[in-house]
């Protein structure tokens, strides 16, 4: 029998759990504007329709805990009973018990073993004793209102009459106070026999559950099974394929044109609409969350004030499934930590209840989710005390990162699970799990706290991940889709100044875009599809950015030899084009270098780019904060320096803009020539100093099988490079930093990345050793 | 004693090596596609074909299966389904598809290095067919590749 209705019994679990969706809302509703009748009308039908159809598939302890439901609620409709803490409360217990035995049914096809008979006593009780207490207060004999004046205004009543009933007698007095919004109550008990009636000409109420309220949505809609839309959208997918295909046949035939062009014009239309049938409101996500905030807040003692907006925007059902777990993460962590007890909240001046938003909305062609609250925040000492404790980042560094960059740790794994973090500044549990979800859906997340205001996380996340804009690029003989959102511009590579150049730190390619130093990955030689090329002379990069990372991907550019390249040969190495994104097998997507592949008009594969993995896999340093580089009093930027440590274990920098190139040899290439030492270059030779002998350190002498790395200068300061034992880093001096004391060889003292360094007396140099 | 149906088996030569899938597993043959390369991917991922809308990887099983074939000019792929993914095999020669009675298959004897992805070995007239199991074979081939990929080479590798 099981198995013939397994059909139905599916219908009715999808059915039931909506309802119970509603009957969440409605109960919520509810507690705030108690005994509003549309609400109370609605959950009432709800649990009558649960009941009506567990007794026909035979579940009879769902029928039975349905129907003590349906009693008190019935009581409650009628207005004989009124919606207090308990009864809500025993309400919830019934619809999370109806929820798991519809859990049970769904997993084994049974009610499962739990026994649910106390809780319909309870149900039961509490719909016998509420009763009583209103007809003891019921017999009390009352003026009526006049019915002409409750027919005129109901809803004005309505509104009040249950405050009214509930109130004890001691308090009957205030509910009936003469210039409350329900003057027209004159006292308690009254309204109990007023209500009835007032009730009905507003909702009429069907005694049989029925469902006319809904039937006009009913009818306009249909159930359709999720693969189905699947397979059509996948169909969609390959009549866009062939669509490209016919758009590439080289025809003349103007009969031919004008069936492509309608075929062209059908299939982006379809293809539209068939994208919009995978797209649902978040509401699906959101409509628990008021439940999951109540209950926590309840739990946790605090005073929750919880709004959504934008609950209709729209996502991809795929997604909308997976941001379900983050976002109810970061509620639960705005309500566990980021609002404070209410006590804490009146000593601090904010009001007792706590604000929690929850909001959605389109963001250039992205859905961006926001959780806000005004809560304690995070305090970002405490972060930077437990990233420096974790060696997630030295002392010093810490100290001159930005708040901004600080918060970002808690996304770092187990960051957040320290219990000195959580207890204190509150934010941040599993919140690494968080950026992990959205992030394998393409996402982003970003978290902004101040604290004593309050902190808010945004999510941002791709409408969908089926179908999407890429571009389509050359490399080494192979194509490769890189996903156009993350795309910000694409550059010509050019060797000659004044172009957007590579500049040839050797293992650290950069290129200077306006102002900023972004780090280059040669596809080529990253893919391993061609060997290291120190620095192309032609290409085309691609500038990405992803997360807190910037980065340019160098792929091939046009074979001309030209100098002048406009846009048009930077479109024929990158061509942009609408792709439909399909899963290359969870093995090779374990890679973490591609995130699927697609079939192009040509019917060639093209491996999607992963961006992230790319920039994980590449090793890239994360952007530099734009407003340490670009100051706010509009200075210039601070320059970069390249930092080194000498052999004498001195730290020093070198203006990076003074550097063309880095390199290292074997202590056995340096040659001796008079008192100069020399490396062989191409056909010349560079002398090489000392950087520790510059700055009259002794020079210790150096291994005989040793290498030692070489910072090349400049033509303008005689192309002569400084030995050093170690090159360190790149960094930008710190905005408050000013050079001092100079002393031998050194132009000044910087401080780099909260440490003091020594800036290389560059020009003093040329003086010390004439060009070769 | 349980009844167990007579399954059916695409047996195939990997080098002079008869092998065989379970036929319920086999979507397609296909032959002479294109395929695109996969940078960084294990050794054994020969590229990416594209059948009916999905994107299949294709994999050569030779080395896997310990059989090292002469002077392969082969570009037939054997497609079989491994849950939701399809993925391809290189074979040498597409054979028949045989009936093999459960009782009849014997414990696994298979060539060099390919003992744990078969999971029996049945004596056909000829020759001994090697019973497959393709989703361990290939989880084997994919899995590895990728963690080399940090490998510095013109990327930016930090300057120290």
């Amino acid at each position: 029998m099981a198995t013939d209705n397994r059909e139905f019994i599916d219908e009715f679990l999808v059915e039931s759990t909506e309802n119970l969706d509603q009957l969440d809302r409605d109960l919520l509703a509810l507690e705030a504007e108690p005994g509003d009748p549309q609400r109370l009308a609605s959950i009432f039908r709800t649990v009558h329709t649960i009941k009506g159809n567990s007794g026909f598939f035979g579940f009879s302890k769902l029928g039975a805990l349905a129907h003590s439901g349906e009693h008190l609620l019935g009581r409650l409709r009628d207005g004989k009973l009124r919606l207090d803490d308990r009864v809500t409360g025993t309400l919830y217990s019934m619809v999370d018990a109806v929820r798991s035995i519809l859990q049970a049914i769904e997993a084994t096809g049974t009610e499962g073993e739990q026994d649910y008979r106390d809780l319909a006593r309870q149900l039961a009780a509490a719909a016998a004793e509420e009763a009583a207490q209103v007809e003891v207060r019921s017999s009390e004999p009352e003026p009526m209102d006049e019915p002409g004046e409750s027919s005129a205004n109901p809803t004005a009543e309505l509104a009040s009459p249950v405050p009214t009933l509930s109130a004890s007698p001691a308090a009957v007095p205030t509910a009936a106070e003469p210039d409350a919004p329900v003057a027209s109550v004159p006292a308690a008990g009254g309204p109990a026999a007023v209500i009835p009636a007032a009730v009905v000409p507003v909702t009429p109420v069907p005694s049989a559950g029925g469902t006319s309220s809904g039937s006009t949505v009913a009818d306009s809609t249909v159930r359709v099974d999720v693969d189905l839309l699947a397979s059509i959208l996948d169909l969609v997918g390959e009549l866009v394929l062939a669509r490209n295909q016919l758009r590439s046949i080289d025809t003349e035939d103007p009969a031919v044109l004008a069936v492509s062009q309608r075929i062209n014009a059908v299939t982006s239309a379809l293809q539209e609409t068939a994208v919009k049938t995978r797209m649902q409101p978040v509401e699906h996500v959101f409509s628990r969350f008021p439940r999951t905030v109540r209950d926590l807040a309840v739990s946790c003692g605090k005073e929750v004030q919880f709004t959504v907006d934008g609950a209709d925007t729209e996502l991809d059902r795929t997604l909308i499934e997976s941001i379900r777990d983050p976002l109810t993460h970061l509620i639960r962590n705005a309500v566990d930590h980021g609002i404070e007890p209410p006590e804490a909240r009146v000593a601090a001046g904010k009001p007792r209840a706590g604000r929690l938003a929850l909001r959605a909305f389109n963001e250039s062609g992205r859905v961006t989710i926001e959780v806000s609250d005004d809560g304690g925040g995070i305090n970002v000492e405490r972060v930077r005390e437990k990233a420096v404790a974790r060696g997630l980042v030295t002392a010093a560094d810490a100290g001159s990162l930005p708040d901004e960059r600080v918060l970002q740790f808690i996304f770092e794994p187990g960051f957040s699970t320290a219990q000195a973090v959580t207890s204190v500044s509150g934010r941040g549990v599993g919140m690494d799990v968080v950026r992990t979800n959205i992030e394998a859906i393409g996402g982003t997340v970003d978290i902004h706290s101040r604290p004593g205001v309050g902190t808010t996380v945004r999510v941002h996340v791709p409408l969908t991940l089926a179908i999407m804009p890429a571009l389509i690029v050359h490399c080494a003989g192979e194509r490769f889709a890189i996903p156009q959102a993350a795309v910000s511009e694409l550059l010509p590579v050019r060797r000659a100044a004044g172009g957007s150049r590579i500049e040839g730190l050797a293992d650290a390619p950069v290129m200077r875009v306006r102002g900023r130093l972004v780090p280059l990955v040669f596809l080529d030689t990253f893919l391993g599809l061609r060997a290291a090329t120190a620095c192309r002379e032609e290409g085309t990069v691609v500038l990405v950015r992803v997360d807190d990372c910037e980065f340019g991907i160098v792929v091939d550019g046009t074979r001309s030899a030209t100098g002048a390249r406009g846009c048009r040969d930077l479109l024929e190495a990158a061509t942009l084009s609408t792709i439909v994104v399909k899963p290359i097998g969870s093995l090779l997507a374990g890679m973490g270098l591609y995130s699927g592949a697609t079939v192009l008009g040509d019917g060639g594969v093209v491996l999607i780019v992963d961006l992230r993995g790319l920039s994980r896999h590449a090793n890239l340093p994360p952007i530099e904060q734009e407003d340490s580089a670009a100051a706010p009093d509009g200075r210039e930027p601070s320059e970069r320096y390249l930092v080194c440590r000498t052999r004498a274990g001195r730290r020093i920098a070198v203006p990076l803009g003074s550097v063309t190139r880095l390199e290292q040899y074997r202590t056995a290439e340096v040659q001796t020539a008079g008192h100069r030492r020399l490396v062989r270059r191409g056909d010349g030779f560079t002398p090489v100093h000392d950087a520790d002998l510059l700055l009259g350190e002794p020079v210790p002498s150096h291994p005989v099988d040793g290498t030692i790395s070489v910072v090349v200068l400049g033509e303008k300061l005689g192309g002569c490079g400084i030995a050093v034992e170690a090159i360190l880093d790149v960094l930008p001096a710190d905005a408050a930093a000013r050079p001092t004391h100079p002393t031998a060889g050194v132009a000044g003292t910087l401080s780099l990345a909260g440490l003091a360094t020594d800036v290389l007396d560059l020009t003093g140099l040329i003086g010390v050793a004439p060009p070769a | 004693m349980p009844f167990e149906p007579v399954r059916r088996w695409c047996t195939f030569l990997v080098g002079d090596a008869c092998f065989a899938v379970d036929s319920a597993a086999v979507i397609e043959v296909l032959r002479d596609r294109g395929l695109t390369r996969v940078p960084l991917a294990a050794s054994g991922v020969l590229g990416l074909a594209h059948l009916r809308g999905r994107i299949v990887p294709v994999v050569d099983p030779a080395e896997r299966l310990g059989v090292h074939p002469t002077g392969r000019n082969t570009r037939t792929h054997l497609v079989v389904a491994l849950g939701d993914d399809w993925y391809g095999l290189l074979v040498d020669e597409m054979l028949d598809v045989i009936e093999i009675p459960p009782a009849r298959i014997e414990r696994p004897t298979a060539p060099g290095a390919a003992g744990d992805v078969v999971t029996g070995t049945y004596a056909a007239e000829h020759q001994l067919v090697h019973l497959l199991d393709p989703e361990r074979m290939i989880q084997a081939l994919v899995r590895q590749g990728a963690h080399h990929a940090a490998r510095p080479g013109g990327t930016h590798g930090g300057l120290d």
